[in-house]
């Protein structure tokens, strides 16, 4: 079989760089209060600057299959190719602008394509990583020979105040709980997109896709992140089996929120699908020269750490590359935001490798991804 | 023959615990404690069950020590601290039973459940063997429990029943005392077992399989 290259990287960025303090500014008050989580969430996720599709009256000045097409029309440029050599495309997204149909259809006609093929992941972070595999085989079967995979999103939307007043959890103390609180000040809007081709570029440097590994561990965990549903001890009230849309949006069906003490358990099993990886042979430490990593080294407790150490698999701090704190943390859009800017600024050198991880607590699952300069 | 450096023994182990851990959540006993649903005779199953296998602990322990010949002397000498240090703990569980209504000739003359019997008998079967080193890998699994997920249990049970920290002592004593016990780990690793054949291999399978047992005698709770 080929191999199959990512030729180029595109992004799109909406607005201007928000800085913390103004983050309210834009997502507003909820009850007219200010959040009195706010600045122990930025403490912990360390975010300094983030971009919404918002303006400052909380209104969407783009969607997201405009924000994945413009990311696409981005990578294009940057490209060796024309738009019109793209013959399948790979979106994915938390979520999408509507229920029905799927974003791929909306960001296909935003970009005014001739008829492709298309296919749409929908999961959290690591649906970046699902919709890459599939364009990565789909050019490996020789299926397409040009294809695009673009990741975006869209939070903010969810984050404003009408999406919380009345709701259920929030009545008693008219405030945000802690755990859509944690959300609302982490996640931020945007997309990216990855030109692949079956050929590297002829002028510049291009990355070898050597493999993606995607693991579930959904057996095992409980759901963490949730939109869509009311936690009713282990079960989950569906949304849609509610009497009305009113009536599930009231139980706070709409509230985007994480388990957090689930989420630390997820770490070891992360961390052993990556030392599973070594043992394979597949990820060779002294061979890594960049790590962009979705999850921050900052976030790994200390045990994890010792544990790395000992079992000879930490990567060098120098080496670990992210701009979460710069971009925000925009889900699945993240990886591809990361990779445009190693790719634009981190000096590439041919033979470097790149090892990409993507981690997704919605129900725990785990993405590696290995890249080659070439 | 295979020779692992104590990395690779590490990287397995990582393996095998992340795997036990988390599939631990999902047996019935403690899922039920995750839901927050814990009852005081669950407390009582769950005390009565696992005081048969901590009693035998440090007698295999001891066994595992007299198996150990002059050539690891170091190692025996802390298998035996290990054995010190574990072999009166079951009495701490006999007190939790006490101490919430329970009788303590019950708990005393309690039969091992059918889990509690194939973990046993595969302990004092290792122990008996010549050197049996790879014991190491079940007490990473048995410290690690203590060290990750007994302060959790601790105070899930007392939250649910109402119970003072008194009561389930024995599970934050040991999630407050394990927690050196990577570096210790570690350093029984380097200290030049793993030139022993197969030995980083047999550790990794010895963890496995306790981890295994381990799951099935909290499976197997109340089945006697």
């Amino acid at each position: 079989m080929d191999d199959i290259f990512i030729n180029s990287l595109g992004t799109f960025l909406p607005g201007p760089a928000i800085p913390s303090k103004d983050i309210e500014n834009y997502l507003g008050h909820v009850y007219e209060k200010p959040s009195r989580h706010r600045a122990l969430v930025l403490r912990q996720n360390k975010i300094k600057t983030r971009y919404y599709a918002l303006n400052e009256n909380g209104e969407a000045q783009h969607s997201s299959a405009e924000m994945a097409a413009k990311a696409v029309t981005e990578a294009v440029k940057n490209s060796e190719i024309s738009k019109n050599d793209i013959t399948y495309m790979a979106t994915s997204a938390t979520l999408g602008d509507v229920l029905v149909p799927g974003l791929a259809s909306h960001v296909h006609a935003a970009l005014g394509l001739p008829p492709i093929e298309i296919a749409n992941f929908q999961s959290v972070c690591a649906s970046s990583l699902m919709a890459l595999k599939s364009a990565w085989l789909q050019l490996r079967a020789d299926e397409h020979h040009c294809a695009v995979v673009t990741g975006c999103e869209f939070a903010s939307r969810y984050f404003r105040p009408g999406f919380y007043e009345g709701v259920g959890q929030t009545e008693d103390e008219q405030r945000v709980p802690l755990e859509a609180d944690f959300l609302r000040f982490t996640l931020s809007d945007g997309a990216g997109a990855a030109i692949l081709e079956n050929k590297p570029n002829a002028r510049q440097l291009s990355l070898k896709i050597k493999w993606i590994d995607l693991r579930s561990y959904a057996d095992r965990f409980d759901t963490c992140m949730l939109a869509g549903g009311v936690r009713e001890g282990s079960d989950i009230l569906h949304w849609s089996e509610f009497d009305s849309p009113a009536a599930a949006a009231k139980a706070g069906a709409f509230m985007l929120t994480q388990d957090f003490d689930l989420m630390k358990k997820m770490i070891p099993v992360w961390v052993a699908h990556y030392l599973e990886l070594i043992d394979q042979g597949k990820i060779v430490i002294d061979q890594i020269d960049h790590l962009c990593s979705h999850y921050s080294s900052h976030s790994l407790r200390e045990e994890a750490i010792v544990l790395l150490k000992k079992s000879g698999a930490l990567i060098d701090e120098e080496k670990w590359f992210s701009n979460l704190y710069s971009k925000g943390n925009t889900g699945t859009a993240s990886i591809f935001i990361m990779l445009e800017e190693l790719y634009r600024e981190g000096n590439l050198q041919k033979g470097q490798h790149i090892l990409c991880h993507v981690p997704e607590s919605g129900r725990c699952v785990n993405g590696l991804m290995l890249l080659e300069v070439v | 023959m295979s020779i692992m450096n104590s990395e690779e023994v590490m990287r397995g182990l990582a393996q095998v615990w992340a795997d036990f851990s988390t599939r631990l959540d999902t047996v019935p006993i403690l899922e039920k404690l995750h839901r927050g649903k814990f009852r005081l005779e669950d407390y009582k199953l769950l005390l009565m069950n696992h005081r048969q296998q901590v009693v035998e602990g440090g007698r295999w322990i001891a066994l595992a020590s007299s198996s150990i010949d002059a050539e690891y002397f170091e190692m025996r000498s802390k298998f035996m601290e290990h054995c010190i240090t574990e072999h009166r703990d079951f009495r701490m569980l006999e007190d939790h039973y006490v101490s919430i209504g329970g009788k303590l000739e019950d708990i005393q003359n309690g039969p091992k459940n059918i889990g509690t019997e194939a973990l046993n008998a595969f302990m004092f079967h290792r122990a008996s063997q010549p050197n049996p080193l790879s014991l190491l890998g079940s007490m990473f699994i048995i410290e690690g429990l203590g060290q990750n997920k007994a302060g959790e249990w601790a105070r899930a049970i007392r939250d649910q029943l109402d119970l003072k920290d008194e009561q389930v002592k024995f599970f934050l004593y040991h999630a407050e005392h394990d927690d050196e016990h990577m570096e210790e780990f570690d350093e029984a690793l380097k200290s030049g077992i793993l030139d022993i054949e197969n030995m980083g291999r047999d550790i990794i399978k010895t963890a496995k399989i306790t981890a295994r047992l381990y799951q099935l005698q909290l499976e197997e709770i109340g089945n006697v």
